[in-house]
C-alpha cells in the first residue's frame, strides 16, 4: 500500500518537474511541440525513404538522415567533392531528384517543402551559370542511376510519412493543449447546476498544466467558491427577509381580529395582507433553489392530470377556466410542485389580463406541450420577451389592482428553465395570447 | 396570486376537520395550549384571541421557558414557532416527542415552503401552519388535533403517505404516484375525496357521508360534485368507469374503496 503510493507520488512529482522544465508556459509548450514534430517528421521521412531504397544505406550514410535537408547541404550533391560527397548529399539528393526531373514546374511552387529546390537552384544560377548545372547533369547518370527508379512511390512515401507524422502530432497535440480548455468548459457547465443543487463544486486541478492553465484554474475555483458563498448568502438573506416580513404581517393580521373596525375595512386589510404575503411567497419561490437541499427531482408527470387538477381547483372558485384534454396521456419530465406553480401563474395571468383561460395539452415531434390561451388584447409583438423580465409591467397594467408584482412570468420561466423546458408567449391571429410551455419527454 | 398549491397543508388537517360539529360546541372543558413564539405581541394577541374559543393560553418566549412550563403543567397542544432565539423549533419538536409523546404540536413558521413543511411534519409536528395565518384556521386546527387525540385515531389521519395496488398517495404534495412512477397531480376536491376513501377502505360511504367528509371552507359540495370528483379520480387511477375496481359504486348505497391500504 505504501510502496505504490510513494511511487505514484514520486512519479507525479517527477512529471510535474518535467512539465515545469519543458513546458511551463503555453508559449513554450507550443514551441516545443512544433519543433519536435517538424524535426521528427523530417527525420522519420528521410530515414524511412533512405532505408527503403534498400541500399545498404546504413553503411553509406551513417549520420545524414537525422539532419534536416538544409539548402547548404543540398547544393553539395552536384560536386562530388572529397569524402563529403557521398555522405551528406544522399538523403537530399534522393529528394531532389524528382524535382529536378521536371524543372519547368518548379518555379511555380512556392511551398517550402524540404524536397523543394527552386530556391537553392536559383541561387546556384547566380553563382555558377550553365556550366555547373550542366556538369552534374552530365555526371549524373552513373551517380543517380539507382535513385531514379524509386522516385514515384518514394516521393509518395516521403510525403505520406511527413503528412502522417505532422497530422498525428497535430491531432494529439491539439487535444493535449485543448484539454484544459475542455475541462474549463465542462466545469463551467456543471457550476450552474451544482450551485442550484448544493452539490460539491466542480473545482479544477490547480497544480496541473501550464502556468496559464494553473492560473485560470485558480481564478475559476476562487470564482466558484465566491459564487457559492453569495448564493448561500442570498438564500439566507431572502429567508431572513421573508421571516422578518411575515412576523409583522402576522401581528397585523392578529390585530385586525381584535380591532373594532368596520367589517368591510377589515376584509380589505385582510386582502392586503394576503397580497403582501403572496409577494413574499413569490420571491421565496424564486430563491428557494438557492437554499440547501431544495431541488425537487425531475419525475414523469402526467401533464393532463396536472392541467385538469388546476382547472378543477379554479373552477371550484368560480374562475373562467376550461381544460381540453385529449384521450391519450401526455407525460413530461418535470418537477411536480414547480410545474403547479408555473401553470398556476400562466392561468392566473390569462384570467387576469385575458378574461378567461383555456388550457390544452398535447404532444408533437418536439415533445410534450401545454398551452394556455386567453381572450384578451394580447401583448405588442416587441414586448413579448420583455414581459419575462422581473417587475416588468405593460403600460396599461401599471395599476396595481390588475395584477401582482410583475414576477409571475419571470418565475414561471425561471422554473421552466430549471426543468429543461421552454416557455414562450405569442399573439394568436384570431386574438388573445398564447403561452406555450414545452418540456422534455 | 392565490395558488391552490400553496395550501397543500391545509388539506391534511381539513380532512380531519371535515364533518365535525362547530368547534366551540365540542369542547366540554377548556383546551390548554402552550404558545411558544419569540414575538411578544403575537403571544399576547393569541392569548386574547384564543380565549374566545375556550382555549387557555400559556406563553413561552424561548425553548428554555417552554421546557420549564411543560415540566410544571400538562398541555393539550403546543403551538410552536419554527424560529426561536435560543433553539431551533425542529429540535424542540423532537424534544417534545421524546418527553411528552402525547402532546400534539402545531408548527408555526415564516418559511412557507414545502420543504420546511415536510421537515416539520417529519420531525414529529402534527400539523403545520404558515405565517401569517388566518386566526380562524389556527383555532380550527387546534380543535381538530384535540379531537383526533381524544378519538385516538391520531395515526391514520396525520399519516402522510398511503399505498394501495402499487399506487402511492402523498397527502403532503397532494399527488398520486402510479405503479409506473408517473406523478399524477390531484385537485383539492380529488385530494379530499381520496383522503376520505383511503382512510376508510372497505367501507361503503353514502353520498351524504362523502359530502360531510369532503367539505372545505368556501366550497360547495353536493351530490353532483361528489359524482364528478369520483369519476375524475377513477380516470386518474385508470379505473374503468364501466367496471371500476378500486372505487366501486354500490347501487343505492354509495361508494366503496376496495383496496388493501398500507402506510
Amino acid at each position: 500500500m505504501n510502496g505504490p503510493t510513494r511511487g505514484q507520488r514520486w512519479f507525479a512529482a517527477w512529471r510535474e518537474q518535467l512539465g515545469r522544465a519543458f513546458g511551463d508556459t503555453l508559449a513554450r509548450r507550443l514551441f516545443l511541440l512544433l519543433w519536435v514534430t517538424l524535426v521528427a517528421a523530417q527525420a522519420l521521412a528521410i530515414g524511412v525513404v533512405t532505408w527503403s531504397r534498400g541500399e545498404f544505406a546504413a553503411a553509406r550514410v551513417p549520420g545524414a538522415p537525422s539532419l534536416p535537408p538544409l539548402p547548404g547541404l543540398m547544393r553539395e550533391p552536384p560536386h562530388p567533392s572529397g569524402p563529403q560527397g557521398p555522405q551528406g548529399p544522399q538523403g537530399p539528393q534522393g529528394l531532389q531528384d524528382p524535382r529536378s526531373e521536371p524543372p519547368p514546374e518548379d518555379p511555380g511552387h512556392d511551398v517550402p517543402l524540404p524536397g523543394d529546390l527552386p530556391m537553392p537552384s536559383r541561387d546556384e544560377f547566380h553563382g555558377f551559370p550553365p556550366p555547373p548545372s550542366a556538369q552534374p547533369q552530365a555526371q549524373a547518370p552513373p551517380w543517380r542511376g539507382p535513385f531514379r527508379a524509386l522516385t514515384g512511390w518514394e516521393l509518395t512515401l516521403d510525403y505520406g510519412i511527413r503528412l502522417l507524422v505532422t497530422g498525428l502530432a497535430a491531432w494529439i497535440a491539439s487535444r493535449w493543449l485543448a484539454r484544459p480548455m475542455r475541462d474549463l468548459v465542462r466545469a463551467s457547465q456543471a457550476l450552474g447546476q451544482s450551485l442550484h443543487k448544493q452539490e460539491p463544486l466542480p473545482l479544477l486541478d490547480e497544480r496541473r498544466g501550464t502556468l496559464e492553465v494553473r492560473e485560470s484554474a485558480q481564478v475559476f475555483n476562487a470564482m466558484a467558491r465566491q459564487l457559492r458563498r453569495q448564493f448561500n448568502e442570498r438564500g439566507l438573506m431572502v429567508a431572513a427577509i421573508s421571516h422578518d416580513l411575515r412576523t409583522p404581517l402576522t401581528r397585523l393580521r392578529m390585530r385586525l381580529e381584535t380591532l373594532d373596525i368596520e367589517e368591510l375595512q377589515r376584509q380589505r386589510s385582510v386582502e392586503d395582507i394576503r397580497e403582501m404575503n403572496a409577494l413574499v411567497d413569490a420571491v421565496m419561490e424564486l430563491f428557494r433553489g438557492d437554499g440547501p437541499g431544495a431541488a425537487e427531482p425531475l419525475q414523469d408527470v402526467d401533464l393532463g392530470a396536472l392541467a385538469q387538477a388546476l382547472t378543477d381547483d379554479l373552477v371550484e372558485q368560480a374562475m373562467p377556466v376550461i381544460f381540453e384534454g385529449g384521450d391519450a396521456r401526455v407525460l413530461a419530465k418535470g418537477q411536480p410542485m414547480a410545474l403547479r406553480r408555473v401553470l398556476g401563474n400562466l392561468i392566473g395571468n390569462a384570467v387576469r389580463y385575458g378574461g378567461r383561460a383555456e388550457v390544452q395539452v398535447g404532444r408533437d415531434a418536439q415533445g410534450p406541450w401545454l398551452r394556455v390561451t386567453d381572450a384578451g388584447p394580447g401583448i405588442p409583438a416587441d414586448q413579448l420577451e420583455a414581459v419575462f423580465e422581473p417587475f416588468y409591467r405593460l403600460e396599461e397594467s401599471r395599476n396595481r389592482h390588475t395584477g401582482g408584482a410583475g414576477l409571475g412570468l419571470y418565475i414561471a420561466r425561471e422554473l421552466t428553465l430549471r426543468q429543461r423546458g421552454s416557455l414562450v408567449l405569442s399573439n394568436r391571429p384570431e386574438g388573445g395570447l398564447t403561452a406555450e410551455l414545452r418540456l422534455t419527454a | 396570486m392565490q395558488l391552490p398549491a400553496d395550501d397543500g397543508t391545509r388539506g391534511v388537517s381539513s380532512v380531519a376537520q371535515a364533518g365535525m360539529p362547530p368547534a366551540a360546541v365540542v369542547e366540554a372543558r377548556m383546551t390548554r395550549c402552550l404558545v411558544v413564539d419569540d414575538d411578544a405581541e403575537i403571544r399576547r394577541s393569541l392569548d386574547a384571541y384564543l380565549q374566545k374559543f375556550s382555549v387557555t393560553v400559556s406563553a413561552a418566549a424561548d425553548g428554555r421557558e417552554m421546557r420549564r412550563l411543560m415540566a410544571m403543567q400538562v398541555f393539550d397542544v403546543v403551538v410552536l414557532d419554527l424560529m426561536l432565539p435560543d433553539e431551533n423549533g425542529l429540535t424542540l419538536c423532537q424534544w417534545i416527542q421524546q418527553h411528552h409523546p402525547s402532546v400534539p404540536v402545531i408548527m408555526l413558521t415564516a418559511h412557507g415552503d414545502p420543504i420546511s413543511r415536510v421537515l416539520g411534519l417529519e420531525m414529529g409536528a402534527d400539523d403545520y401552519l404558515a405565517k401569517p395565518f388566518e386566526p380562524r384556521e389556527l383555532v380550527a386546527r387546534i380543535h381538530a388535533i384535540r379531537r383526533r387525540a381524544r378519538r385516538g385515531d391520531h395515526e391514520a389521519q396525520t399519516r402522510r403517505e398511503f399505498r394501495f395496488e402499487g399506487w402511492a398517495f402523498d397527502r403532503l404534495l397532494r399527488q398520486l404516484v402510479s405503479p409506473q412512477q408517473v406523478v399524477v397531480p390531484l385537485s383539492s376536491a380529488e385530494f379530499r375525496m381520496l383522503s376520505a376513501l383511503v382512510e376508510r377502505p372497505g367501507r361503503v360511504l353514502s353520498r351524504e357521508q362523502l359530502i360531510e367528509l369532503t367539505r372545505a371552507p368556501g366550497v360547495e359540495v353536493n351530490d353532483r360534485s361528489v359524482d364528478l370528483t369520483i369519476s375524475r379520480l377513477r380516470q386518474k387511477l385508470g379505473d374503468s368507469p364501466k367496471e371500476p375496481r378500486l372505487i366501486r359504486t354500490m347501487r343505492g348505497e354509495g361508494y366503496l374503496f376496495d383496496a388493501q391500504v398500507q402506510a
